[in-house]
């Protein structure tokens, strides 16, 4: 006696269709014996018949041959470039002139720099371009009065310099 | 896009020479001038007759401001005897005759780093050196220094000392 699962899926076969043939006999003979099983066989002839039916139809509609062989000339068929629209993209354009206004314009930022650096140095006060300080007036580093006594004084200036004098007693000398 | 940055390159090198040649100018003024200050560089000595005494006022001293000051300010009268022009020369003696027959030796020892003019200065009868032996002074470009207190003439000598490149020697 055989499983269950043993006959449903001898039952699967036989309603695909790829049980041999005496097999497929005695299958039909006990489905055939039983109300129940009659009842299965006979839905499963009206399915099988509809499904045929449909297959049929698919089957005259649809040119299998000629769609492959489309696929297959698309396959084959050679690479052809495609061809840009002439005006496809007008963001892209280069415009005439273009070039030439940034080359002129990096020139007057170059020139514009350089003249910027020259006023900067030009207009940089002398003092600080000359390490010295300038320093005014005038002052006595040494005297020696000899014999006479004097003083050493500092006047103020136009400019408010300090300027020297040296001032030494005398006794007025005559002429030689 | 090289096109450009050559460009750029040129434009700031030619800058940069401008600016150096600028600095380079200047250095090399400042360079001539005190290169000829050293050299020789002119002066003038100012030689005044101040008198107590009410008097007049010489127009030419009117813009040494300094001689309407302290100690000058007793002063009433000022005259220019003499105003001689002159060049200083490093290490090279110049002379200038006061009226009192006194000489005035001036020498030119250096031009300092900061631009001014270290000077020598003496004052004395020929072959004396009984009055002013020996002074050094520094002083800047057209800034005076002066010598005072010698009688003369019931006055009293000023005489100032202006180095100043800007002058021309006689």
């Amino acid at each position: 006696m055989e499983s269950p699962k043993t006959q449903d899926d001898k039952l699967q076969m036989f309603f695909d269709g790829e049980l041999a043939p005496d097999e497929e006999a005695a299958v039909r003979r006990d489905l055939e014996g039983s109300p129940e099983g009659a009842a299965r066989l006979r839905e499963w002839e009206q399915v099988r018949a509809a499904m045929k039916g449909v297959a049929a139809e698919w089957a005259g509609e649809i040119d299998s041959d000629a769609l492959f062989a489309r696929i297959e000339n698309e396959i084959g068929a050679p690479v052809v470039p495609i061809e840009r629209p002439e005006h496809g993209q007008p963001a892209l354009h280069v415009v005439p002139g273009g070039r030439e206004r940034r080359v002129w314009g990096g020139v007057a930022t170059g020139f514009a720099a350089a003249a910027a650096i020259f006023l900067a140095v030009m207009a940089w006060p002398e003092s600080q371009l000359d390490p010295s300080p300038i320093t005014r007036g005038s002052e006595v580093l040494e005297a020696d009065f000899g014999s006479n006594t004097g003083t050493i004084f500092e006047v103020e200036g136009g400019a408010g310099e300090s300027l020297a004098v040296v001032w030494i007693d005398d006794e007025e000398v005559g002429l030689p | 896009m090289s096109l450009i940055r050559h460009l750029l390159v040129i434009a700031i090198l030619f800058g940069a020479s401008v600016t150096s040649g600028a600095s380079a100018q200047g250095s090399s003024l400042a360079r001539s001038d005190r290169a000829s200050t050293t050299s020789s560089v002119p002066a003038e000595v100012l030689v005044v007759l101040a008198k107590e005494e009410a008097g007049k006022i010489d127009p030419q001293l009117e813009k040494l401001t300094a001689l309407r000051r302290p100690p000058f300010n007793s002063f009433r009268s000022m005259t220019i005897l003499s105003r001689p022009k002159l060049k200083l020369t490093p290490g090279k003696d110049a002379l200038v005759s006061l009226p009192n027959g006194r000489r005035m030796k001036l020498t030119l020892l250096r031009v300092m780093p900061d631009g001014r003019y270290k000077v020598k200065a003496a004052i004395n009868r020929p072959d004396k050196s009984d009055y002013l032996p020996l002074l050094q002074v520094v002083a800047s470009a057209g800034d005076p220094f002066f010598v005072a207190g010698q009688t003369y003439q019931g006055g009293t000598l000023v005489v100032g000392v202006i180095v100043d490149p800007k002058k021309s020697a006689q």
